[in-house]
Parts: C-alpha cells; sequence; structure tokens
C-alpha cells in the first residue's frame, strides 16, 4: 500500500468503499476497492471472482486491474480510476445522447462483451453503473464480481439471482440454472433501450413486476417464441393474462429503423436465437449513416470530481473520519 | 490462457534444484530470525532441517489428498487440484515452523473451494474436520488473507484435467486408438500422484496431461507415439518435439518416485520436534496468539463502529436524491 497516496473517496461498491488514489510510482489516478470481508465466512466469493476475470482479461474495454494487496485485515484491489459510468451520463440532463454517440458506446460495450465471452466469462451484472468511462471517452466495463468462467461442454448449473433486476433475462426471471452467456446480451439490449429513451425499458419494482412489464412489452411467450418454456423452474408459479406485446416503434418513439431492428434481434425470449456480442457488432447499425460518433465526439461530463479539497490521507480510516466531520 | 497467466509468469520454475533452494532459503530465514541465541552447530537439534522441513510437507501433502478424498459433498478434482498448487506455492517461501501445515492445508482447501466455485458453507466446511469445529474455523477465516497474500493473489490454477479432455476428444477424432475411454483409469492416477510431485511447477499442465496420457497408454500396452510425432505436432511442431519428449519423461520419472513410503517413527519425532520449534506466535493455542487475536478484534470493532457511522450519514445523504439507483442484485 506504500506505492499508493489516497486522495479521497470515489465511490461504495457492494463489498465496501472505493477510493481515490495515486500511484506514486506511475502518478496515475487509481481506485483503490477496499472489500470488507466477511467475519463469518473470510474473503467474499466476488472478490475472488473478480480478481480472477479480471487477471484473465486484458482488453481495452475492460477495466485495467493494476494489483492487488492487502491492508490491515482487508484485501485492496487496486484498478485504473475511471471518473464516470454511463449511468451518470444518461441520468446528466445537461447531455442528452446522439444516435452517433449511443452507436460508439454500444460498440464498445460490445467488443469488451465479445472479447469477454470469447476467454468464456459472463459478466452477469451488466447496467449502466457498472459501465466506466474514462477521460478520454472510452467505455470499461467493470465490477466483475458476479463473473462467471462457463464451460461448454458440462451442464452446469447456475445462480439464477444474479444480475440487477432492471437488465436480468426473462430466463433467469423464470428461475433457469443452466443459462448461457446470452444473459448478457439482454442486458445489453436493455442498456442500448435505455440510452436511447433516457430512462430504463424495463424498470420493475419486484421480481414479478419485472417480469410483467417484459411480457407486456415483449407479448405473452410461447412454446414458438419460446422453445422449453415450459420447463423452467418457475413457469408454472405464475400466469400472466396474455397478450400480444407492443411494436418497437412505440417502446423506442424516436429510434430508426435500423436501431430497431437490431434492439428487436436481442430483446427475444429464446437466448439461443439472440444476436451473439459477436453477430451483433457485424449489425448494420453500425455501419450505416450516422457512423458511431469518434472518441472526440463522446460526452464529456465536468470533472466536479476533481474540485474536491486534494487530502493526503495515511489511511482509509483517516479518510472515513474526515468524512464524517 | 496458460501462457499469459499468473501461473506461467510467476509460478513455474526451472528445475527442482531451484525449488530446493527457495525452499531453503525460507528454511535459514526462519532459523536466523528465531535462533538467535542457539548455536550453530546444534541449531538443527532443536529447529528442524531443510530436508525435515520437505518431509513434514510431503506428509501433509498425503493428508491434503486423503481429506479431499473423504470430503462430503464430494469435491471435483479441479478443487483438488487448486489445493495443492496452493499448499505447494506457500511452502517455497515459508517455513513449516513459522505456519504449521496441518492448518494451512486446510486453508488451502477452503480457499480453493471458493475459487473453483465449489460451493460450501465454512460450517459445511468445518464438518469435515475432526476435533474442534470452532476452532478449526477460526484458524482458516484468520488464515485465509496470509494465503492469498503469500500467494501474491494469484489465484487462477490451470489444472491439467481439462487439457486430458482436450487430448482425448483428439485421440478419438484424429488417432486411430481402439476406444481411448479405456485409459481414464490410467489417467486418473496418474495425475493423482503427479500432484504429490514438483511436476506441476515445473511443466506446463498440457504437457503433465500428455505425460498422463501417454503412461496410462503404456500400462494398456497401446502406443500412442505416432499419434504425438505424426498427428499433435506433425509437420509444424517437429521442432518442439525432443522438448516435449523431455518433458514427458521427466513427469514420469517424478510420479515413478511420488510413491516412496515415509517412515511412521520418523514422523512421530518430526511431529514432536515441530510442537517444540514452531512459532508460538502463530500457534492458535498459545498464550501470545490468543492475545493477538484479542487485540485486532477489539481494532476491528472500533473499525465497524466507524463504517456504520459512515453509512449511516450516506444513507440520509441519500434523502436528498431525486433519482432513484436501479435496484441492487438480489
Amino acid at each position: 500500500m506504500n506505492n499508493y497516496k489516497l486522495l479521497g473517496r470515489a465511490g461504495e461498491g457492494a463489498h465496501g468503499f472505493v477510493f481515490k488514489g495515486m500511484d506514486l510510482r506511475t502518478e496515475k489516478l487509481v481506485a483503490l476497492k477496499k472489500i470488507a470481508i466477511n467475519p463469518s465466512s473470510g474473503v467474499p466469493k466476488n472478490t475472488m471472482r473478480e480478481i480472477c476475470a479480471l487477471r484473465a482479461l486484458k482488453s481495452n474495454h475492460i477495466v485495467k486491474l493494476i494489483e492487488v494487496t492487502s491492508m490491515g485485515s482487508s484485501v485492496v484491489l487496486v484498478m485504473e480510476f475511471l471518473p464516470w459510468s454511463l449511468a451518470e451520463i444518461i441520468k446528466n440532463t445537461s447531455v442528452s445522447l446522439t444516435l452517433p454517440q449511443i452507436k460508439a458506446y454500444t460498440k464498445m460495450i460490445l467488443s469488451g462483451v465479445n472479447y469477454m465471452h470469447q476467454n468464456h466469462v459472463m459478466h452477469r451484472d451488466l447496467k449502466p453503473a457498472n459501465l466506466l468511462i474514462s477521460g478520454k471517452g472510452i467505455l470499461k466495463i467493470a465490477d466483475f464480481g458476479l463473473a462467471r468462467i462457463y464451460v461448454n461442454e458440462k451442464q452446469r448449473v447456475y445462480s439464477h439471482q444474479v444480475a440487477t433486476r432492471w437488465y436480468r433475462a426473462p430466463e433467469l426471471l423464470y428461475g433457469s440454472r443452466s443459462y448461457t452467456p446470452s444473459v448478457d446480451m439482454w442486458s445489453v439490449g436493455c442498456i442500448l433501450g435505455e440510452m436511447i429513451n433516457g430512462q430504463p425499458l424495463f424498470p420493475g419494482e419486484t421480481d414479478i413486476e419485472q417480469l410483467a412489464i417484459v411480457l407486456s412489452t415483449l407479448g405473452t411467450p410461447t412454446e414458438v417464441t419460446w422453445p422449453g418454456l415450459a420447463q423452467l423452474p418457475d413457469y408454472n408459479k405464475i400466469a400472466f393474462t396474455p397478450n400480444v406485446g407492443k411494436r418497437w416503434s412505440i417502446v423506442l418513439p424516436t429510434a430508426d429503423m435500423v436501431t430497431i431492428n437490431l434492439i428487436s434481434r436481442i430483446l427475444i425470449y429464446n437466448g439461443a436465437k439472440r444476436l451473439s456480442a459477436r453477430e451483433a457488432l457485424k449489425h448494420k447499425f453500425f455501419f450505416e449513416k450516422p457512423l458511431p460518433a469518434k472518441l472526440s465526439q463522446m460526452p464529456k461530463l465536468d470533472d466536479v470530481k476533481s474540485e474536491e479539497p486534494q487530502w493526503n490521507f495515511v489511511d482509509f480510516d483517516e479518510v472515513i473520519r474526515q468524512l464524517e466531520n | 490462457m496458460f501462457p499469459t497467466s499468473t501461473q506461467c509468469k510467476f509460478w513455474m520454475f526451472s528445475s527442482e534444484e531451484e525449488l530446493n533452494k527457495l525452499r531453503e532459503r525460507a528454511n535459514i530465514k526462519h532459523v536466523q530470525i528465531y535462533g538467535r541465541q542457539i548455536n550453530d552447530s546444534t541449531k538443527y537439534d532443536f529447529f528442524l532441517s531443510p530436508e525435515e522441513e520437505k518431509i513434514m510437507v510431503k506428509r501433509y501433502e498425503l493428508h491434503l489428498r486423503d481429506f479431499c478424498k473423504r470430503f462430503q459433498p464430494p469435491m471435483p478434482r479441479c478443487v483438488v487440484g487448486t489445493s495443492f498448487h496452493y499448499f505447494k506455492r506457500f511452502y517455497i517461501n515459508n517455513s513449516v515452523m513459522n505456519y504449521h501445515p496441518k492448518e494451512i492445508m486446510v486453508t488451502c482447501i477452503y480457499l480453493a473451494c471458493k475459487v473453483e466455485e465449489f460451493n460450501v458453507s465454512i460450517q459445511q466446511f468445518v464438518s469435515n474436520i475432526k476435533g474442534d469445529r470452532e476452532k478449526a474455523t477460526d484458524i482458516i477465516l484468520n488464515n485465509e488473507l496470509l494465503l492469498m497474500e503469500q500467494l501474491n493473489f494469484h489465484l487462477s490454477i490451470h489444472n491439467p484435467f481439462r487439457p486430458v479432455e482436450g487430448l482425448l476428444i483428439d485421440i478419438k477424432t484424429r488417432g486411430s486408438l481402439h476406444d481411448p475411454e479405456r485409459l481414464r483409469p490410467g489417467i486418473e492416477h496418474f495425475l493423482e500422484k503427479a500432484l504429490l510431485t514438483d511436476a506441476i511447477m515445473l511443466y506446463s499442465p498440457s504437457q503433465v496431461a500428455l505425460a498422463a496420457v501417454l503412461h496410462a497408454a503404456s500400462k494398456l500396452q497401446e502406443n500412442l507415439d505416432s499419434y504425438v510425432t505424426d498427428i499433435l505436432f506433425g509437420e509444424d511442431g517437429k521442432g518442439k518435439l525432443e522438448d516435449l519428449i523431455e518433458a514427458v519423461r521427466g513427469i514420469r520419472s517424478m510420479v515413478k518416485m511420488a510413491d516412496s513410503v515415509l517412515d511412521k517413527n520418523q514422523q512421530k519425532i518430526l511431529d514432536k520436534k515441530l510442537e517444540k520449534c514452531r512459532n508460538p506466535e502463530n500457534n492458535p493455542d498459545s498464550e501470545i496468539y490468543k492475545r493477538r487475536m484479542q487485540a485486532m478484534l477489539d481494532e476491528d470493532d472500533d473499525l465497524y463502529h466507524a463504517i456504520s457511522a459512515q453509512n449511516q450519514s450516506l444513507d440520509n445523504s441519500a434523502l436528498n436524491m431525486s433519482i432513484p439507483d436501479s435496484p441492487e442484485v438480489a
């Protein structure tokens, strides 16, 4: 830890605080993710997953793990510092994303997802808050706490309680435990829709409501639109009034035909038919005008965080004490 | 990908001599620090010698194997393989006199369960341990971070099991061997023994896998030489063939040596010796250890209060936010 100077707090993860710091060797900003150890089970498994996944994945569109170290009785993940997330950009009312910018972000998300799927890792929790953006405007996938290495040949079962609800694929909502990386593609579709509409596509408050919203948009699934549907663990637990769903042009009123074509091939029930990241990258969405924006044309948020006093902290506890005062 | 892994970059060694030198260095360092008042000529009357340390480690590797075999629910092979790697890595740079192998062994297995996604709770885990389970829980949880540090947080392990599957598929599709599934028992047996040797830190997982397959074939009086030379390597790989043959030979001879039995009497003597010379600071039964743990607990309590106070203030400040955050993972 002596290699880093603490500069303040950067945010809060599910397992502890994230601090902003500087690597004294390179003078580069870093994010220090301090993992609180669970007294009854030790170092969280999510931390193991994140360390293993990030060590194996090295891509321009995946957050870089610089090193892992420890401090006192906690683990600290040192990562490149990325000032914003896509969530902040979508929420920020002074920015309204243009189609070229949406295309550029979507392309960067898909590149990261494609890379990670090729390396047999599924993320399982893609959402705007986990898509971080560098000062130069490069989008990088972060938070691999739910990432799983998957093995094609084996019928491995997974937990279905993954992914933040709004971005959770319908097979997970129905309790599937043998899903595939296509669950990540569902999330990508939701994120693309959210960038277009400026608000979440399927904002369910409960798991049941989540399913209801998805079904009311896509229409009630059948064995034709979703083979194997009736075998899903929770399929028989709940019945919805049949409906035909909505047209995408109603759901995404500002989207053009090409955009609707892409999204309608990602947000479908049948995971096997859902476009893969590699297929989606070849879609005409990215090759028809308007073309994806260049990095220089991507939104830049004012770096409000840099206006914070730049304390020199001795340790994490002091940051917390300072913040209390 | 093994070639880009931390295992390949940081935990592969050139020879058994290199490994033994590192182990010897850990031993000497320990003896220097804790044996300052003891005369050089008599120091190994009290402390374990590097050779004796090796015997201890070897013996606990056998315990590790048996513990994993008996574990309920049954444990996947990759958990076993990963545990072995962790255990061996730990004692490259640490003396058994500083950290007792029985404690590190269970911690390695517990960590491997987590990393390999073999989901067992700590309660389930310690129910496999005889004796005081509460104490075992404390020991494991107290040692987990130490172990991770000693592994340099290099947690992903490439085991030879998947390369074996790849080779079997390849032999079935491109080779001419009748019913390659017959090789499995021989392969299993070979790999189990390979884990007890240094081979897994000297040779890549795919080399170990190939050695296992070739060994299993020769046990069945089958010959896969032409598969290796003509099909697996073919024209392009001719240059690498010699190194590979050398590697396979090396692995097989190390595995052959894995059978040597340990002398029971000598074990008892070493056990007693270790009880006397082990570092009391890391012995859960010693007073000095208990005091230190209590001090750490008190410190954690203070930190916990600070953090919960901090969370409180965050909760309050969040009330001013107009846009709700997306719901967290259930």
